[in-house]
């Protein structure tokens, strides 16, 4: 005679409670984001402070910027950049956090972990949601060690403080609301290219560089459509958040961001229902 | 009711049919030994049971639901191939992040428990990367005990255990089935796999060869005459020109495989100035069961 069984559905909820807090804890215990935060902070240190520094001639370099805040965000929206210095701002945390969300993926299946994983978590839309937000969470934590980083090295210039405080605050939130939509992204490209860890990486750093909205930028132009259009792409809303910003750029960067979040979270899924896991 | 039911399952790589229309019933409470060669899709029926890969075809049914269904889906313990770890964090970690993906309440408790039963509670605080196979082996079944899993798919659990480690193995898959789990288990090592096994199924090819209960086994395993004598060539030459198949075993016993009274085997011996100094019946294991159909199915 065989004993009756009782089987219990957990509930969405349940499921994704109890996987965000296995993505926050092992988040917390690697290295690897502590690490990044301080790649984070260290680079727009660098930026400001080297080129203050004398050449072999003993003469110094001309400065990048003339205000602190220049490193945390470009004057206006530059969709192309011409100079590092428009493009060394906190933008560049999108291609620091797109390789550590490769690695952070790339363990799951190098460890054989996703085994584990979705045989009892059925629904691998959990998985995208779950891991979309931990690395959003990481790279928002990022931007702040940038803004930190960014802080410190504009004072050892000796750059001008002088800023429109509600502009530097909207473009610094618009930033960190930015990380959710390119959290989704490169959760998406390392579930596309989970067998190639190397394919991964690279492809992250590919799409967070922003070299595809060159392109897009020229079709753009040639179609005589406003610079603005490029504000619907992850990048040209980055970008937008700049030290001009107002009220409407943060609601364009919560649009831009959340849509992205769910294209490519319902795009995953899709993938991961389609494709074998393991 | 059925644990597993598994109808015409179809799954190719490519050009390779890995699966081709597999059929497999696996009872409640039973422990299934699954066995096959290298290659012949146990892993890859056993990874469809557990919804890491796609079938292409067919249908699989856990306790009379879909196999991606949640609600069973949620009470699966698994170890394919190696456990699935981290390898920087200790032993409790990895522990303690499978009991929360299983939403276990009182996860301590329950680790602690697991560890307990394979031994290796005195190991919790390991690197993981620092196990030796057979404590890695161990660490795979505890994992896949927790939160006492009401089907449990375990892909070569013995590799790399040692004698105690088998036989603690043997006493925890036998308890958990009297709570009315059910365990599949395939393994290569079949002579561990006999003791412990109430239900096997044969694979070869991708096709499901013989599925048979423990007792059918001893039933269908053949029997024969082992017996040594002082000129052990002689005996040899003389019963294989007398009887069909003669083999000499590993510990040095001829086997006569016809069916054939001992008396008349000792007479003829006798007969021809050989003396025969031990002689008795036995059966054929899982093992041997094994090899001969694996003989007859290649031809």
């Amino acid at each position: 005679m065989t004993k009756e069984l009782n089987f219990k559905s957990p509930s969405f909820f349940e499921r994704i409670k109890s996987m965000l807090g296995v993505d926050f804890y092992r988040l917390f215990h690697t290295p690897l984001f502590y690490i990044f935060l301080v790649i984070s902070a260290i680079i727009p240190a660098m930026v400001s402070c080297l080129t203050m520094m004398p050449d072999q001639s003993g003469n110094t370099m001309e400065p990048l910027y003339s205000n602190v805040w220049q490193i945390i965000a470009a004057s206006e929206p530059l969709y192309v950049v011409r100079s590092i210095a428009d493009y060394a701002n906190m933008n560049m945390v999108f291609i620091f956090g797109g390789i550590m969300v490769s690695i952070f993926i790339g363990h799951d299946y190098k460890s054989g972990y996703v085994k584990q994983l979705f045989t009892t978590h059925a629904k691998k839309q959990d998985y995208m949601i779950s891991k979309s937000l931990t690395c959003a969470f990481a790279m928002a934590c990022m931007c702040l060690t940038y803004l930190i980083g960014g802080i410190a090295g504009g004072a050892f210039a000796g750059y001008a403080w002088d800023i429109n405080v509600g502009s530097l605050i909207i473009a610094i939130l618009g930033k960190i609301i930015m990380s959710l939509g390119w959290a989704s992204l490169y959760t998406f490209l390392n579930i596309i290219f989970r067998r190639y860890f190397g394919v991964s990486v690279g492809a992250s750093f590919f799409f967070g560089t922003g070299i595809l909205i060159i392109g897009v930028a020229a079709i753009v132009e040639s179609l005589s459509l406003p610079a603005s259009f490029l504000n619907v792409f992850l990048y040209g809303s980055s970008v937008n958040a700049c030290l001009t910003s107002n009220i409407g750029t943060l609601i364009v960067c919560i649009w831009v961001s959340f849509a992205w979040a769910f294209i490519y979270n319902v795009a995953g899924t899709y993938i991961l229902n389609k494709s074998d896991v393991y | 009711m059925n644990a597993i039911e598994i109808k015409n399952l179809t799954k190719s790589f490519g050009q390779k049919q890995a699966l081709c229309g597999l059929n497999m019933t696996v009872p409640q409470g039973a422990i299934y030994g699954f066995i096959g060669e290298n290659g012949s899709g146990k892993s890859t029926t056993e990874k469809i049971i557990c919804g890491l890969i796609h079938e292409n075809g067919g249908s699989v049914k856990l306790y009379g639901k879909p196999h991606t269904d949640l609600d069973v889906r949620a009470s699966m313990g698994v170890l394919i191939e190696a456990p699935g770890c981290f390898p920087s964090l200790s032993v409790w970690n990895n522990m303690m992040i499978q009991a929360a993906n299983l939403r276990i309440k009182d996860a301590k408790k329950e680790v602690v428990k697991v560890l307990k039963a394979v031994r290796m509670e005195g190991a919790a605080g390991n690197k993981y990367k620092n196990c030796s196979l057979g404590m890695k082996q161990r660490i795979g079944i505890a994992m896949a005990l927790l939160g006492n899993p009401k089907l449990l798919v375990l892909d070569e659990p013995i590799n790399g255990l040692d004698a105690d480690g088998m036989r603690i193995m043997r006493e925890i898959l036998t308890d958990i089935t009297k709570s009315g789990a059910t365990v599949v288990i395939s393994s290569h090592v079949l002579g561990e796999l006999e003791k412990i096994a109430t239900h096997y199924g044969i694979i070869k090819g991708g096709k499901m060869i013989v599925e048979m209960t423990a007792e059918e086994l001893e039933a269908s395993c053949r029997t024969y005459i082992a017996l040594k004598a002082r000129d052990m060539n002689a005996a040899r030459l003389l019963l294989s020109s007398k009887f069909s198949r003669v083999v000499e075993d590993k510990a040095g016993y001829l086997r006569v495989y016809d069916e054939v009274k001992n008396e008349e085997i000792v007479k003829q011996l006798y007969d021809n100035g050989i003396v025969v100094t031990e002689i008795k019946n036995d059966k054929i294991g899982l093992e041997e069961y094994y090899i001969d159909l694996m003989k007859e199915a290649r031809k």
